[in-house]
């Protein structure tokens, strides 16, 4: 895997007669003189006037407002909001607009999306199947929140790195964790490929790269990626340091973290479970007692009475294979040849590790259909509201109703947990049967194949075939009372008060166990962790959360590794901090904690320089830099480093509050400008670089959503929890088939901020994705802006659009103004006199409705002045 | 502006913004990157058929008589396999025989036998390799050049190299396997860092809706006819007045003509996607059968014949009206029960009607082509993600193997009835080992052909000058007509 690189011109300074603008410290820059009450402006003067160019007046109070709330909101003001202050002629009243956009919850909303796009934050896993990501979503929350707290820059950027092991009891620090996790993730390479095979390597590889690359480029604007297969080409960055900032996260793996929101809860769960883990220990010490205790009479008896592995081998049926969450639906299907009467279906449970019903789900229905896939279907028993109490050694019988069918389904929708007899729960969730039989016109028949979501094939033991071999597995052992009270007589007489302390150690776990069940349900989100896993997917739990070694590999190929690297930043960006000191013993969250503490050095040259900028690309539309993701040679250099050192000193000296950031920008003058006039600067700076006027900017996908929800009056405002699906989701059970087209555009549910929309990678939704909606693969630090006519179609004729046109006119019925209305709403200003005729006009032709989508299409609605 | 040039994109990447104005100066070229040919081009349109799940080349186009000799033996390949999964069983033979066909006497495997007929044409690449055995990251490979996503697809790096041949249609075309994405879905035919424009448009022939957001929907009942043609020409003068009061932001101008054009495509896309008007001889070549036949629910021949007959058919009307690229899917995703290449189970199950169908639509798409003179500047290419084992999986399955596959192109610039590049004797991997075909190499010829130098057709994201082919790829000179 190598990279195409270009040298530029500039890289003439690699040999160190030039630094290059980024590697320069950050120091506070002298602020011009002038008579600007507003520091950014004299900045912005002061490079004008070097090259003659002059401002522009002040925008309308008008112009400015709907700028302003779409800057900050996302979202219009509502005309009633508008008109009050396009009527308050106080000075302060612009400051006060300001203040109140900042403080309302709609601006984390608008901020945490810009957020989101440059960390490439998804909501399924992208690649083969692309599984959705159910626990995602307290991330987004978490930026939200954070961007409306004003939380001190310094710590949002700690608490993504490593927020686990800083505030490892607090829901900031470990919903900011979703930050690793945030990008596309290869399930098959993880979950069906070992860690050994070279795919498994592969895919580990990406996924830490996918890590790296994103801290590094997020909050440093900083391309480390490059160094992968070689040394950096231009930005001094080796392989050994790209491969040193991988072993910071090399233990981390992805999936769910259970947490609890209350402190309390989190305080008496983590007692619990170090109880319980005590107790395990003296379990596990005193059965390991038991075992040297007993004689070899006792242990020649004790395969007579509990049977041995060979005797009990025809007693296994299908398995499904592990799950890490015990509400994952599972499946298992018999095909009985032909559709046939069904009198009663039989289901034998399997009997294993000691329990005659090994594997039986807690919750289940039992589904029957003529086709294979079950498009059509009916339901002969359902179990889902309700556990199911233990079956025992069964059978459960279920009736046929006089049905007729050929397939007959048992799904699970709440499984097992794996155990020993006695052992306590695990997180490896089954599902497991011994044999399904079906009886129909009194005769036992045995069908003829078997189908399922997914099994366990570990024959002889485990297959599907075994669910249907005539093997019911009871009954099949026969013990000798004789044997069992001899066994049970000798197993007293030398472990006797080592089975009362087993019993009694038995019982304080069960009972722990009971108390933890008995607590609150704790919160799911997904994030990067130690993860504690099985079979292919092992993660690093079994080893305590030893790092992985990481070793740097030959142009990038996981076939060739070269010397074996630990965990250090890239040296030189941080003056004086050029390793981590970490001690020998440390854990592995200590190494990111370590890099989160040097990317929010003072010294750091880049972290704040990068954070000011995109955050004035915002608010002007391109950046001071206009390379937000690249402040290296290929990059762009910036059009004003003495002002965006100001900020970025300013930022970081003032705590780094980004509403005192936003309140420097937006209180300028420069902010304030028309977004035409002065022609004549055209010649010298055609495309404003030096801002001698605003920039228009044309709403982003999500912002042309919300205005239209908030237009026709449907926007519901509720904030956070789980994602709304604005698709049907068919064939959940391998590769999700996300279908867009089949949902209702009247569905209440996605009537929300476009923030909480689910977000599918492979499948991105048709008119926002026409609108230039950021790629959750990506990390986008500016939006992509093309003007095609497939996005006229989708503005035209998209189904949300429509309905909502629909409701704009049913809303506006009865209104002394529909028209004023439905324009005042849509584009913050009043109907023009030699506009209304033509609108007006158009309404009576062809209705309100019809009215209301043209006026959606109208330029002047997407774009802002 | 009496331009048709009607795209407009401001780049988001480190071109910095494209200016309308080179996007015009373009417009000889049909508005694309480069402002001219790197070298005389051979070809204007590809068509690229992806095999998805896996398409066996034992089994189809890669003879191997040492399976045939050795079938049932127990599989020893000299050195340690990784399966994917477990499929290590002993040598298997191909399911079909193979026979000889055409003046250049290609071995074919009978399922595919009505390729023979334009099995001149073809020049058969034996020596593929890729990196994985994991779909996903092999379909990116093969689709973008890169295992991972992010990353453009070919269609999107063509239409942007050479823009558009006719603004009322697309550029870049995916006909997708009717019953559903295969693996990575839409993310394949992604402009990704790209503009937007270059993405694939997906086409449902014989749906109501055959372009997404093409027409209102139905439930809209109150656009009439009359209130789409009023709201075309009052809202060109709303917006016309909006952009003359702004003057100097192309972007506004661009916009009113992307709805003109919009309303062209109206009439353009149904247009060409209208099969009835073609005569029966050459919709029975394609393999198509009568309309509103009801298929049995086994997977079988006919019925994939017809699917696909119908994709290839469609894909020459849009070649006829100019469009570029045109991306045909064979094969959904790992569903239940299985309709792709990903013969783990049973090689005959799926392959036998896939092939039949694939190879019935694909020989007429040829013939047809040539006949309208068209073959000579229009490449296709043949491909899937990897090959499968030569040992065999369960009792009639194969494995994944990502060490060798096949592809195969033929018309414009390819020499036919040629075959580059060998498996070994049983193959599982190339027979040189050290000097493989890979997927850049094939990307790298495809542009070549174009009249594209690979290494020049770039776009700078986050300081890399992407290119199609990373920092790979050679012209494969030997097929090359």
């Amino acid at each position: 895997m190598r990279f195409a690189f270009v040298l530029l011109m500039t890289l003439i300074g690699l040999n160190g007669q030039e630094v290059w603008w980024s590697m320069q410290p950050l120091e506070r820059p002298e602020v011009p003189s002038g008579a600007e009450k507003v520091i950014v402006d004299r900045f912005i003067r002061a490079k004008q006037k070097q090259l003659g160019l002059t401002s522009s007046g002040a925008a309308e109070k008008r112009v400015l407002a709907r700028r302003l709330a779409f800057d900050l909101w996302g979202m219009p003001l509502s005309p009633k909001r508008m008109d009050t202050f396009v009527q308050d002629e106080r000075p302060e009243a612009y400051r006060e607009l300001v203040d109140e956009l900042l403080a309302s919850p709609r601006y984390g909303e608008r901020w945490a999306r810009h957020w989101l796009d440059v960390v490439h934050f998804g909501e399924t896993h992208g690649y083969d199947k692309d599984q959705p990501r159910n626990h995602a979503w307290p991330y987004r929350d978490y930026v939200i929140r954070a961007f409306n707290e004003d939380k001190p820059y310094a710590e949002f950027v700690r608490e993504q790195i490593a927020g686990d092991r800083l505030l490892p009891h607090r829901r900031d620090g470990i919903e900011a964790t979703g930050f690793l996790a945030a990008g596309p993730w290869d399930l098959i390479g993880h979950a069906e490929v070992p860690e050994s095979k070279i795919d498994g390597k592969v895919a580990r590889h990406l996924d830490r790269d996918d890590m790296v690359t994103a801290v590094m480029t997020t909050f440093c604007s900083f391309t480390v990626q490059c160094a992968q297969c070689h040394d950096h080409k231009a930005d001094p960055v080796t392989m050994k340091d790209y491969y040193s900032l991988q072993s910071i996260f090399a233990a981390l793996d992805r999936s769910d973290r259970e947490y609890d929101l209350d402190p309390a809860v989190v305080d008496k769960r983590a007692n619990l479970v170090a109880q319980i883990s005590a107790k395990q220990s003296k379990l596990t010490k005193v059965r390991a007692d038991i075992d040297v205790a007993k004689t070899p009479e006792l242990k020649k008896l004790e395969k007579l009475v509990t049977g041995s592995e060979d005797k009990r081998s025809d007693r296994y049926g299908y398995h499904s294979q592990v799950s890490a969450q015990q509400d994952t639906v599972k499946w298992v299907q018999v095909d009985l040849g032909s559709s046939l009467p069904l009198g009663k279906v039989e289901i034998f449970t399997a009997d294993e590790y000691g329990f005659p019903d090994f594997g039986f789900p807690h919750r289940f229905r039992v589904e029957i259909s003529d086709d294979e896939e079950f498009v059509t279907k009916s339901i002969l028993a359902d179990q889902t509201e309700a556990d199911f109490s233990r079956p025992g050694a069964g059978p459960i019988v279920i009736k046929g109703q006089g049905k007729k069918a050929r397939f007959v389904r048992i799904v699970a929708t709440k499984l097992w947990s794996r155990r020993h007899k006695g052992g306590p729960l695990s997180n490896d969730w089954i599902f497991a049967l011994s044999e399904v039989k079906v009886i129909s016109n009194g005769k036992s028949l045995i069908p003829k194949k078997v189908e399922a979501l997914d099994s366990i094939q570990a024959m002889p033991r485990w297959g599907r075939a075994n669910l249907i071999d005539g093997k019911t597995g009871t009954g099949v052992l026969k013990i000798d009372p004789k044997e069992k009270e001899r066994y049970d007589h000798l197993l007293q007489k030398h472990a006797g008060s080592l089975l009362k302390k087993e019993k009694q150690f038995a019982d304080e776990v069960k009972e722990l166990e009971r108390k933890v069940s008995a607590l609150p349900k704790p919160k799911r989100v997904y994030v990067a962790k130690v993860h504690h896993g099985n079979g292919n997917f092992m993660g690093r739990g079994h080893v305590n959360g030893k790092p992985r070694e990481i070793r740097i590999l030959n142009r990038g190929d996981v076939t060739s590794p070269l010397d074996v690297v630990g965990p250090a930043p890239v040296p030189g960006i941080v003056e004086g901090v050029n390793s981590f000191d970490l001690p020998a013993n440390h854990l592995e969250g200590d190494r990111r904690v370590a890099l989160a503490n040097w990317v929010v050095h003072p010294k750091n040259k880049l972290t704040w320089r990068s954070i000011v900028n995109r955050v004035w690309q915002q608010h002007f539309g391109v950046g001071l830099v206009e390379t937000a993701n690249d402040f290296g040679r290929i990059g762009e250099k910036p059009i004003n480093p003495e002002l965006l050192d100001w900020l970025a000193v300013e930022f970081r000296d003032g705590g780094g509050s980004l509403k005192k950031l936003h309140r420097m920008i937006l209180l300028s003058e420069t902010y304030r400008q028309k977004s035409s006039g002065r022609p004549e600067n055209a010649s010298v700076d055609g495309s404003n670089r030096f801002l001698w006027r605003q920039n228009r900017r044309r709403l982003e996908a999500e912002v042309v959503r919300d205005t239209v929800l908030m237009v026709a009056g449907k926007m519901n405002l509720k904030m956070g929890g789980p994602s709304f699906q604005d698709f049907i989701i068919e064939k959940p059970q391998h590769s999700p088939h996300y279908q867009y087209h089949k949902a209702d555009p009247d569905d209440p549910a996605t009537h929300r901020r476009a923030i909480y929309r689910f977000l599918v990678r492979s499948q991105p939704q048709p008119f926002m994705d026409a609108l230039d909606c950021a790629d959750p693969s990506l990390l986008v630090d500016k939006r992509s802006e093309t003007t095609t006519s497939l996005q006229a179609l989708a503005m035209l004729n998209n189904r949300f659009i429509l309905r909502m046109a629909e409701h704009v006119a049913v809303d506006l019925k009865g209104k002394d103004d529909p028209v004023g209305e439905l324009i005042a709403r849509s584009l913050g200003r009043p109907v023009r006199p030699e506009e209304r005729g033509l609108l007006e006009g158009y309404a009576s032709s062809h209705g309100m409705a019809a009215l209301v989508r043209l006026v959606f299409n109208m330029s002047e609605f997407s774009y802002v002045d | 502006m009496t331009n048709r040039r009607d795209f407009l994109w401001q780049s988001g990447g480190g071109l910095g913004g494209i200016a309308l104005s080179s996007l015009l100066g373009g417009e000889a070229q049909g508005g694309g990157f480069l402002q001219e040919a790197h070298h005389r081009p051979k070809a204007k349109r590809v068509i690229q058929l992806f095999m998805a799940g896996a398409a066996s080349h034992l089994d189809l186009f890669d003879y191997k008589p040492e399976l045939v000799k050795r079938h049932g033996e127990k599989s020893d390949f000299g050195e340690h396999v990784e399966a994917f999964q477990n499929g290590l069983g002993p040598w298997k033979k191909p399911v079909w025989d193979f026979a000889p066909h055409g003046a250049c006497g290609k071995l074919l495997g009978e399922t595919v036998s009505p390729l023979g007929e334009v099995v001149n044409d073809m020049a058969f690449i034996h020596n593929m390799t890729g990196k994985t055995g994991v779909h996903s990251q092999a379909t990116y490979l093969q689709a973008t050049g890169f295992d991972r996503p992010g990353f453009p697809g070919m269609g999107s790096w063509v239409s942007y190299g050479l823009g558009s041949l006719n603004d009322n249609l697309p550029t870049f075309v995916v006909l997708p396997d009717h019953r559903g994405y295969a693996s990575n879905g839409p993310k394949n035919w992604a402009s990704a860092f790209l503009p937007t424009v270059h993405q694939g448009t997906i086409i449902r022939p014989g749906t109501s809706e055959p372009i997404t957001h093409l027409f209102p929907h139905e439930s809209a009942k109150y656009l009439t006819p009359q209130a789409e043609k009023d709201a075309g020409s009052l809202l060109g003068k709303l917006n016309r007045k909006y952009a003359e009061q702004r003057s100097g932001d192309s972007r506004l101008e661009a916009r009113i003509q992307s709805y003109e054009l919009a309303a062209r495509m109206q009439l353009a896309a149904p247009e060409a996607l209208d099969l009835s008007g073609e005569p029966d001889y050459i919709k029975s070549m394609y393999g198509l059968s009568s309309d509103g036949k009801k298929w049995p629910k086994e997977i079988n021949w006919k019925e994939e014949a017809d699917a696909f007959g119908r994709k290839c058919l469609s894909a020459r009307r849009l070649l006829e009206r100019g469009v570029k690229f045109v991306q045909i899917w064979s094969g959904n995703d790992n569903g239940f029960p299985r309709r792709n290449w990903d013969s783990h189970e049973d090689i005959e199950r799926e392959h036998g009607p896939l092939s039949r169908g694939m190879a019935i639509g694909t020989a007429a798409l040829i013939k047809d082509l040539k006949q309208r003179g068209m073959l000579e500047d229009t490449v296709i290419l043949w491909t899937t993600e990897f090959g499968r084992m030569p040992s065999t999986q369960g009792s009639k399955g194969r494995d994944h193997n990502p060490h060798v596959f096949t592809n195969w192109l033929a018309g414009g610039g390819v020499r036919g009835g040629v075959t580059h590049g060998e498996s070994d004797e049983w193959g599982y991997k190339p027979a040189d080992r050290k000097n493989p075909t890979q997927v850049y190499d094939i990307h790298a010829t495809i542009l070549h052909l174009l009249g594209i130098d690979h290494e020049k057709l770039v776009f700078r994201k986050d300081s890399i000058d992407r290119r199609l082919t990373d920092v790979h790829g050679k012209v494969i000179q030997e097929i090359l007509a």
